[in-house]
């Protein structure tokens, strides 16, 4: 269980009763951080709640897991994945579609989640870093290639190599290098360790 | 000595939390009733303000507090400040903080908060402040540096109409120093070369922002942060937000990227510490890409003159370089004396002038970025040397040789000495590796539309100092716990050089903890990870811990099982006599011994000498076991220096413009190897890096003062597939004689040798063409290639 | 540069069907948003440069998604996502040059994401539009890009009316190439149009990229099959090799028959504000053989009109190596 999810807590200061509903929903689920996501209500109590308009109530299936949780209609996946759900290996690196570092799968296909509205992957399947191991801990092959070839430096842009790489390696068992790096190219590192990184999703690929 | 540990390849322990998503970065931590806190920055380049409205802001829902530079400590200006006062120097500077119940509900009340600024002029280059009537980029100045007071420093008309609009004008120095006969040196030269040039500007770009959280408990400030150091910060973190350092407990085990901009803390963190005092709530402080790029740092600019003379053997006999250094706003950026000096190392000219001033400018706040100064005058200045061959009709290789410094080299204006340098033997392993001899025919070639360009680079930084604290404990339970205060970049040099110890003390590895990344788990004073410092500097504190740690197990083996300290030895984790294998104790029972006996076996007596961080930190442990705490006091003169070679192969398309690198290989003169695998890391990263520096820019508008380059996309960072599938690597591996085990750094010349072997091969590919500038974009090569005027002017900066 | 990353609040609506999407297009007027893959419009959510009310998020009609082949070509629903298109096997067979300049397109997330009518239909990159200025484009009367020390690096060489914004898409030029047709619907009907009409400069509206109207969802692209196994080239400059926009792009179909060029269509992306159809190029190049020669001449030919900014010159000499390339390297 995750710090995150050790640290969650009821919320103090409610202020509206719609609020305290929302509360009690989401406390009788899966354990949640809490203050800090009241919302300034800017159409009053018509927040995303024109006819038709989406339910902020969501079931997300996120690493197989399905997760009762308060969406807003303008919040992407990253930040409901590491702020609602107390997943925090996926990183926002830059949230404009720029680097990576916030990749995820959506259906098994790499997504970026700083560039995804939550409300528009409802019905499908999320899986992000802390869903790639095995439900024991049993690490990926890609993670285990990337620690043989030491992948990683400063880290914060692995989670999304590894996901990139479980997304390709689904797609295409065998890659060639080319195909490889390819597949890896919207994944962008500062500390430069790229071969390493496509040494170790080669390496991965040679494993059954 | 023969090493068990140094030299071969492990996993370190902190690699499989990256890749399972478990590490945890500042943004990451989480606490009940958290809040979020958001600043709000300067639209416009250089103003006054006049006056701050939150009367809007303060009544929205959710608001719950505001910092203002009056809720911050200041500091005299030019420094950074941790809040703008009445001035702002660049858009991104930012002003206030507004703390609320959301990040959105923050973002909300900063768009409510109304400022009224007085515009003045601002400006992006820094050779037009320095014309005269130009404008200042401070109110009270336009030149400032560490040990130059800011002031106002204005070139004569007369300096620039002479200069032409090719040629670096040069007026008045503000700083300058030379050594031996200049004139006499270019008299007697076969060949001379004169160039102006300019280095673009462009951003760390961390991949991790510097968010900070912070909160406070019993007095004291938890701080969650980015940084590159962890007890080197501790001072300036705490004088940033106005605490004792006691009270100061820094959380910061994984540091997502630094290259220089995160070192010693920065007055970024105390935002968060501040607003949670006043608020009386934890506060998360995430800082976004946007604020990234403004308070994150930038490497400076020069625009530059250099001329070289040499002989006919291509002996470097006199060099003249003026730079004029674009500094940021604040005082913060030294880039320029360490370009002289780069010059003095890498060349070892016998003569040598140099003249300098750093500019402000209302561009972001810069500072040093992976060998500052250093590097961009290795990418510019290494493919002149290429030029000075051709027409000395020697080889590229030759002339590199000739002036490589060997270990009887010298530094700097005073010439003083070096601990070790074996540049020659980092050139020729080089060339071997890349097959020089061959390869240089290929220069030239040309299949249909590509070109070939070889190019070579090479590179220096400074790579080790002294002074620092070493903590060892063996715990009761046998294990040894090597606490070690530098930061964790990725470098894994926390590891590597915690070997240095579990080496020489005959520990498995297996059995060895490593204490790291919370001051509350008794670090000692140790460097910041920086200046490619910490594999020499934390070798060395290693080192005399270990030493100290083996005298105690002697000491003790000697007072339990008889005889003296010199009759016993270390073997597998055990005190043995010499000549009475019977006379043995395992490290875990001389750590419970050295629990009975106190005093400076278990800590409760330390050497004077320490620093008090470390003092303190020891104090926490006393008595938990036997602890080693010695200040590293081996002797040290002259400058360590960190030395690379560079080699590159590109294919050139002419009618595209774009190139690219079929094959690259680096090698590093950083003496003994500790963990070969981490160092083919560092070398092949940092020759992306040096990709990068060919690639990245800033671009300002100059009318508006607008950044046009924020982020990584518009910055242009090397990605996959800009950067060749493999950078090969290799290492001389002889040890520097002033280090116990022969380390040095390696972290930033690397970059530099890698933008230099790109710069080379390009100009290499157009037939001896120098640009003269960086970044070299597609662009350039194509208005080069169709005979078209560059579209930039020649000294025109922070464009395309 | 302030409150970057945290979008306002808007309402979120996911209709199911183009119906429904059209519903509420007309209920909610100029308050409205169509989202497809959502790359382009979050980035001005987050911004906060563009503020809609309602945000119609597209991605769940059915009916918008997929490829048939029909009798009279191919129709690609607007929603089909980049990576759709690069490994659909109709396309990669008969309009490899559709596949291959989307397989250009951002970084590979982006293109598992972003739909082909999104691409073809999204808006300029121009820095000082995007910095939230207000220029023509953004409905003001000034254009800060075309002055003396604008930053135009990246702008337009041909057709600038007051807005030197240039079409930064991939796809848009091959589709260009291939005469592919539009379908708009609205809830008065349907109409069908080629790009001529499709893409729009800012002589016929400088604000909007295409002719599609607020009341209007770009459904389908239907590529008659009359370029179909053409000999095709595609080719793509940019700084970086992923995620960049063109600096020049071209896409050229040429329907050659015993090595002389009967007919070709020629576009060209970044030097216009619409994917740039060579026209003048395309005459040239009637009933002459494919060779060196020929290609050279095209390439210079394609140039004709270019009006160069400060520091988009290099435009032209590329676009010209870009177009002979085109012609000398096609192939079916």
């Amino acid at each position: 269980m995750s710090d995150a999810d050790k640290n969650a807590t009821g919320s103090s200061g409610i202020r509206a009763s719609r609020r305290t509903v929302i509360k009690g929903v989401i406390a009788s689920g899966v354990a949640v951080s809490a203050a800090g996501y009241l919302v300034y209500d800017r159409y009053g109590s018509s927040l995303g709640r024109a006819k038709g308009s989406v339910e902020r109530l969501v079931t997300l299936n996120v690493n197989g897991k399905d997760r009762r949780v308060d969406v807003l209609p303008n919040e992407t996946l990253a930040h409901t994945i590491r702020y609602k759900l107390g997943l925090t290996g996926t990183k926002i690196g830059c949230d404009h579609s720029e680097c990576g570092a916030c990749t995820v799968m959506v259906d098994d296909i790499s997504t970026y989640s700083c560039s995804t509205l939550t409300h528009s992957v409802r019905s499908r399947k999320v899986t992000t870093i802390e869903g790639v191991e095995g439900p024991n801990g049993e690490l990926h092959k890609v993670q285990k290639a990337m620690i043989k070839e030491l992948g990683p430096q400063c880290g914060f842009c692995t989670s999304g190599q590894v996901v990139a790489a479980v997304a390709l390696l689904k797609q295409n068992p065998t890659p060639t290098v080319d195909e490889a790096r390819r597949g890896m190219s919207g994944n962008m590192c500062r500390c430069g360790a790229y071969d390493h990184y496509l040494k170790a999703v080669m390496t991965a690929s040679r494993e059954a | 000595m023969a090493y068990n540990l140094i030299g071969k390849d492990f996993t370190p322990m902190d690699v499989e939390a990256k890749v399972t998503g478990r590490a945890k970065y500042a943004e990451d931590f989480r606490a009940e009733n958290m809040v979020f806190c958001k600043t709000l920055t300067s639209s416009i380049p250089h103003a006054r303000i006049k006056s701050i409205d939150t009367s809007e802001a303060l009544k929205m829902q959710g608001v719950l507090g505001i910092l203002t530079a009056d809720d911050v400590p200041q500091f005299p200006p030019p420094a950074l400040p941790i809040l703008a006062k009445d001035e702002v120097f660049y858009i991104g500077d930012p002003i206030l903080a507004v703390a609320a119940e959301s990040e959105e509900i923050a973002a909300n009340a900063i768009e409510a908060i109304k400022i009224d600024f007085e515009q003045l002029p601002h400006v992006v280059d820094p050779l037009e402040s320095l014309f005269p009537g130009g404008p200042n980029a401070r109110t009270e100045g336009n030149v400032a540096a560490g040990q130059i007071k800011l002031q106002t420093v204005k070139w004569e008309a007369s300096d620039f109409a002479s200069a032409g609009d090719k040629k670096m004008p040069m007026g008045r120095a503000a700083e300058e120093w030379s050594y031996g006969n200049v004139d006499a040196g270019f008299k007697n030269a076969k060949v001379t070369i004169e160039e102006t040039f300019v280095t673009g500007t462009y951003s760390h770009n961390c991949m991790e922002t510097r968010s900070t959280f912070a909160y406070w408990q019993g007095g004291k400030c938890f701080l969650h942060g980015s940084n590159q150091s962890h007890t080197a910060a501790i001072a300036n973190i705490s004088r940033y937000i106005g605490i004792e350092p006691e009270n100061l407990v820094l959380i910061a085990e994984y540091c997502g990227g630094g290259f220089g901009s995160k070192i010693p803390g920065y007055p970024n963190m105390a935002i968060a510490a501040l607003m949670s005092k006043k608020i009386n709530r934890p506060v998360m402080h995430r800082i976004t890409r946007t604020d990234e790029y403004g308070i994150g740092g930038a490497r400076p600019g020069f625009q530059a003159y250099i001329k070289m003379g040499f002989a006919a053997s291509g002996k470097l006999l006199a060099a003249d370089m003026y730079l004029v250094q674009e500094s940021g706003p604040h005082a913060t950026a030294g880039d320029f004396r360490a370009a002289g000096n780069a010059l003095t190392m890498m060349y070892q000219p016998e003569a040598c002038k140099f003249r300098s001033v750093p500019v402000l400018t209302n561009t972001v706040p810069m500072g040093a970025h992976r060998g500052p100064g250093e590097n961009q005058f290795a990418a510019l200045v290494e493919p002149m040397f290429d030029k000075a061959a051709k027409q000395l009709n020697i080889d590229r290789m030759a002339i590199r040789r000739i002036n490589a410094p060997d270990s009887k080299g010298t530094i700097g204006k005073d010439r003083g000495p070096l601990t070790s340098a074996f540049q020659k033997e980092a050139l020729d392993q080089a060339a071997a590796m890349f097959k020089w001899n061959e390869r240089k025919n290929l220069s030239g070639q040309r299949t249909g539309s590509k070109v070939i360009g070889i190019g070579i680079g090479q590179g220096y930084h400074s790579a080790g100092t002294n002074g620092f604290d070493g903590l060892l404990r063996i715990t009761p339970d046998g294990k040894l716990h090597v606490h070690t205060g530098i930061g964790n970049l990725g470098t894994y040099s926390h590891s590597a050089t915690a070997r240095v110890a579990a080496d020489m003390l005959n520990y498995d590895w297996e059995n060895t903890i490593i204490e790291r990344g919370d001051t509350r788990k008794a670090l000692p004073f140790n460097s910041p990870q920086a200046g490619s410092l910490s594999a020499s500097t934390q070798s060395r504190t290693m080192y005399v811990a270990a030493l100290d740690m083996k005298d105690k197990l002697t000491d003790i083996a000697a007072k339990s099982l008889g005889g003296q300290p010199a009759d016993y030895v270390l073997a597998k984790e055990k005190v043995v006599h010499k000549s009475d294998a019977s006379k043995s104790m395992t490290y875990q029972q001389a750590a419970q011994k050295a629990v009975e006996l106190g005093g400076k076996y278990s800590g409760k007596e330390v050497p004077e000498d320490l620093n008090p961080i470390t003092k303190n930190s020891v104090a926490t442990i006393a008595g938990s076991g036997l602890i080693a705490a010695a200040k590293d006091n081996l002797p040290r003169v002259g400058v360590t220096p960190g030395l690379s070679v560079s080699m590159a192969q590109i294919e050139l398309d002419v009618e595209t413009g774009k190139f690219e690198i079929k094959d690259m290989i680096s090698v590093a003169d950083c003496g003994t190897v500790l963990h070969p695998l981490g160092l083919g890391h560092q070398i092949s990263g940092g020759n992306v890096m040096g990709i990068g520096m060919v690639m990245e820019r800033h671009i300002y508008d100059p009318k508006l003062g607008i950044p046009a380059s924020v982020g990584f996309h518009s910055g242009k960072l090397p990605t996959y597939l800009d950067v060749p599938v493999e950078v090969g690597w290799g290492a001389v591996d002889k040890p520097d004689p002033q280090n116990p085990i022969g380390v040095k750094g390696v972290g930033e010349p690397v970059l530099g040798s890698g933008a230099a072997a790109i710069t080379s091969a390009i100009a290499d590919a157009l037939g001896g063409h120098l640009f003269n500038r960086t970044p070299v974009t597609p662009d350039m090569i194509i208005n080069h290639l169709a005979g078209r005027p560059p579209a930039h002017k020649p000294l025109q900066v922070n464009a395309v | 540069m302030n409150v970057k990353d945290m979008m306002p609040q808007f309402d979120l609506f996911q209709p199911a069907t183009v119906k429904d999407a059209l519903g509420l297009l007309d209920s909610y007027g100029k308050d409205a948003w169509k989202m497809a893959g959502g790359y382009d419009s979050l980035v001005w959510f987050k911004e906060r440069i563009k503020h809609p009310k309602a945000v119609v998020d597209l991605s769940a009609i059915k009916e918008m998604q997929g490829i048939k082949e029909t009798a009279d070509g191919v129709e690609i629903g607007a929603l089909t996502t980049l990576t759709e298109v690069e490994r659909d096997p109709i396309i990669k067979a008969k309009y490899r040059l559709l596949s291959d300049a989307v397989s250009h397109v951002a970084s590979p997330q982006i293109r598992h994401a972003g739909t082909i009518g999104g691409n073809a239909s999204q808006d300029a990159r121009c820095l000082y539009y995007r910095y939230g200025l207000p220029c023509y484009r953004a409905g003001g009367n000034t254009c800060f890009a075309d002055t003396p020390e604008g930053i135009n690096r990246e702008h337009a060489l041909f057709e600038s009316d007051r807005c030197v914004a240039v079409s930064p898409s991939d796809g848009a030029p091959a589709l260009v190439a291939l005469d592919a047709k539009f379908v708009l619907q609205s809830s008065s009907g349907e109409r069908v149009v080629g790009s001529e009409e499709f893409f729009v400069g800012p002589k016929v509206d400088i604000i909007h990229m295409t002719s599609t109207k607020p009341e209007e969802i770009l459904t389908a692209i239907r590529i008659p099959k009359t370029w179909a196994n053409a000999n095709f080239y595609f080719e793509k400059v940019a700084d970086r090799n992923t995620w960049d926009f063109p600096l020049v792009n071209v896409a050229a179909a040429l329907q050659v028959q015993n090595g002389t060029v009967r007919d070709a269509r020629i576009a060209c992306g970044g030097v216009s504000a619409v994917p740039r159809r060579l026209t003048q190029v395309e005459q040239i190049l009637k009933g002459q053989p494919v060779n060196e020669q020929t290609a050279k001449i095209a390439g210079q030919s394609a140039s004709r009109g270019a009006r160069p900014l400060n520091y988009n010159g290099f435009k032209i000499p590329l676009m010209e190596n870009l177009v002979m390339r085109a012609v000398r390297d096609a192939k079916a």
